[in-house]
């Protein structure tokens, strides 16, 4: 029986009167890499910001690890799990070092925070040359990089990811899902949300497809890589670019 | 030449203390993205508790200053939580933060009126009037001491802002507060540290205006001065803010000096529009694009 690191039961999320989100439930078991896709506007990063405590459920529930979450997004941060936003949201107004040691703001243990820095410079050795840069100075896929790297500084075990390959060059998008196999192999468990579904399916273990608030279609990414309406829907004229 | 090194250590004076109210309004401004007009109010307050920290109280000097600082601390904080947290857990527009402000304004003066009275206090005398003689140059005691204890408290600041880990969060949290939270870090406090911090440099600003003019209830409007510096400097950020106050000080003080005092407070006001007509940003403002 593998353990269960984060259970949504039955999440309705609105906005003023708009429902984004309505019953979404979903799993994710340790060391998974899971994957939600689905258009823009289906409910994704509503979902990832619900779980992360930005937005509050109209009903429904959230467990990390078996426990019902706090409300306050720090203390989610605290408990374990680590959102990277869409957009990186990288702090462009400090250096680089500066914002990874942000990630570990919660760590009180600099010689645990000093080893996971070099680690994370090991991952991303052009990081590491630019270290006292500000971050604004990055390019995109730099920021992406960072917004990464910071993540893993905050030494969650669960890491939320928002949309990491939007905006990038097919080759970039390369790398970075190329990263996110090695956070998996850090130990980390991982909950993707991309638009890029052809990449997506290809490294995830499971997949939701999210479409208006609703869960339309879930199991192993493999076969719905092959769903002939998840073909139509979301692998079409796109797949063959490989980017989106 | 005497003249001119006279006005300029005048200047510096009172920049510094503009300074020490412009870093409060500019700290709140970067998180929050509103100006605090409450700040004059809490000003005012510091003014009063310094007052009668030496009359009343009759404590010696350093004490009564304390006890502004350390009060006005505390008026700051509780004007965030009565009146900003409410708006800040509904996410209320900032049009809402601004009336909010005006309104605990309002009320903090009005409160010292209805309680303490309109009169106009003088501060005893705590520093000799007599003015060191530096040579050919006559320097004013108190001038002197505010210089140098603003100069410090800024200083340290700066300083915790740049090296303290609350003060990267800050900086943090001032170029995008949700980021910030992701981080693990509680936004909150960060908010009430800011708000803190600028009520503590309030007290003191609010010490030495009653110390060299006078001490009454509208005397928060000082602080129209210091938010002008605030723009001039570029609203959000801290050196901004600071290298505007002392701009503006020692403009004003050559004007007055040099041309008239009648020009002082017409020249604070024609740089408040040229800045926001030539340059909103002002001369190191932080650029908000990516703010929502």
């Amino acid at each position: 029986m593998p353990e269960s690191m984060l259970e949504v039961k039955d999440l309705h999320v609105a906005y003023g009167g708009i429902r984004a989100l309505k019953g979404i439930s979903l799993s994710v078991q340790r060391g998974e890499i899971v994957t939600i896709i689905g258009a823009n506007g289906a409910g994704k990063s509503t979902l990832l910001n619900t779980i992360s405590g930005f937005l509050k459920p109209v009903r429904g529930s959230v467990l990390y690890k078996g426990r019902v979450l706090p409300r306050r997004p720090d203390l989610i941060v605290k408990s374990g799990i680590c959102h990277v936003p869409e957009g990186r949201l990288i702090f462009a107004n400090l250096s680089l070092e500066d914002n990874l040691l942000l990630g570990a703001y919660l760590r009180n243990d600099r010689r645990a925070v000093q080893s996971d820095l070099e680690k994370v410079y090991q991952i991303f050795p052009r990081l590491k040359e630019r270290r006292a840069q500000r971050a604004g100075t990055l390019s995109g896929g730099e920021q992406q990089m960072l917004a990464m790297g910071r993540a893993l500084m905050t030494n969650g075990d669960l890491i939320l990811m928002d949309e990491p390959s939007l905006g990038l060059a097919p080759l970039l998008v390369q790398t970075v899902f190329g990263i996110i196999e090695q956070f998996r192999g850090l130990g980390k468990t991982i909950l993707l949300v991309e638009q890029n579904a052809f990449k997506a399916l290809q490294l995830a273990d499971r997949a939701y497809i999210l479409e208006q608030g609703r869960i339309v279609k879930e199991g192993p990414a493999r076969d719905l890589a092959r769903d002939p309406t998840v073909k139509a829907a979301y692998l079409g004229s796109r797949s063959r670019g490989g980017g989106s | 030449m005497v003249q001119f090194l006279q006005q300029l250590i005048n200047g510096l004076s009172i920049g510094s203390v503009y300074a020490l109210m412009a870093v409060g309004y500019s700290l709140v401004y970067s998180i929050m993205n509103f100006s605090n007009f409450a700040h004059g109010g809490v000003i005012m307050l510091g003014a009063y508790f310094g007052f009668f920290g030496l009359t009343l109280l009759k404590l010696p000097f350093a004490a009564a200053f304390l006890l502004a600082s350390v009060g006005t601390l505390f008026v700051a904080i509780i004007v965030e939580r009565i009146a900003y947290k409410p708006l800040r857990e509904r996410r209320a527009p900032f049009l809402y933060f601004i009336i909010s402000a005006m309104g605990a304004s309002i009320l903090l003066e009005n409160l010292v009126i209805a309680t303490i009275g309109p009169t106009f206090r003088t501060y005893p005398e705590v520093f000799p009037k007599a003015p060191l003689e530096l040579g050919p140059l006559a320097v004013g005691r108190l001038d002197l001491i505010i210089f140098i204890i603003s100069a410090v408290s800024l200083t340290l600041l700066i300083l915790f802002i740049d090296k303290t880990k609350l003060g990267k969060a800050i900086q943090a949290a001032s170029y995008n507060v949700k980021a910030c939270a992701l981080m693990g870090v509680n936004t909150d406090k960060v908010i009430l540290t800011v708000f803190g911090l600028g009520g503590f440099l309030a007290g003191i600003a609010g010490v030495f205006f009653g110390m060299k003019y006078t001490v009454y209830p509208q005397i928060g409007n000082i602080t129209t001065k210091s938010f002008i510096a605030a723009v001039f400097g570029g609203l959000g950020s801290l050196p901004g803010a600071v290298l505007g106050s002392v701009l503006l000080g020692i403009i004003e003080t050559f004007v007055a000096g040099y041309l008239s005092s009648q020009f002082r407070d017409l020249i604070a006001f024609v740089i408040l529009i040229a800045v926001l007509i030539l340059r909103p940003t002002g001369i190191m403002g932080k650029v908000t694009e990516d703010k929502a």
